[in-house]
């Protein structure tokens, strides 16, 4: 039985990847896929910004009352997944409140779970993205 | 739930099969996969007391 011999990932591939994850579509772009770009990149942006508009809360290390630092590690990865939207708001501070008041909001656990998609989905559309760049994908 | 099940079904529609029609099929698929599941367990968890 003979291996099947795999094509080395080229370099540029590789960097797709991180751009892509960096600012959501933008992977696409890149590479001028338009319409995957606007669809992709634009369900990750939608997602986001409706989960901070419905007052939606991000996650970081800081544990919250009652809780371990180690339970904010899975949500925090989800939520690292959309790129510079995470870190932007977490230097400007938005979207990481966790007051009673904000979390009695009706919307608080869907904004939570919008924010959580976003994160996830553009992980998908990384790989997307990367798998395009290293002609895995036509 | 629909906007979420649209943007969901968005992007798996986008990024997995061959060719566009197998794509809008896929999207539309999991669309009301995502619709239909989410409504079947509301009703169930409705009917369940605890």
């Amino acid at each position: 039985m003979q291996a099947q011999e795999v094509a080395p990932t080229p370099g540029n591939a590789w960097m797709i990847g991180v751009v892509a994850w960096f600012i959501p579509g933008l992977g696409h772009a890149l590479q001028k896929r338009w319409i995957r770009a606007a669809l992709m990149g634009g369900a990750v942006w939608l997602s986001f910004f409706i989960g901070l508009q419905m007052g939606g809360h991000m996650f970081d290390l800081s544990a919250a009352e009652g809780s371990s630092t180690l339970l904010q590690v899975p949500p925090m990865i989800a939520n690292i997944g959309t790129g510079a939207l995470y870190i932007v708001s977490w230097l400007l501070g938005i979207g990481f409140a966790d007051d009673p008041v904000q979390a009695a909001r009706a919307t608080y656990e869907y904004g939570n779970t919008f924010l959580l998609i976003a994160g996830l989905l553009n992980y998908l559309t990384m790989l997307d993205a990367f798998d395009i760049a290293a002609g895995r994908k036509p | 739930m629909c906007l979420f099940a649209a943007l969901a079904s968005v992007i798996l529609g986008a990024m997995t099969k061959e060719d566009d029609r197998e794509r809008w099929l896929y999207g539309v698929k999991v669309f009301a996969e995502f619709i239909v599941i989410g409504l079947a367990l509301g009703w169930l968890l409705y009917f369940i007391p605890w």
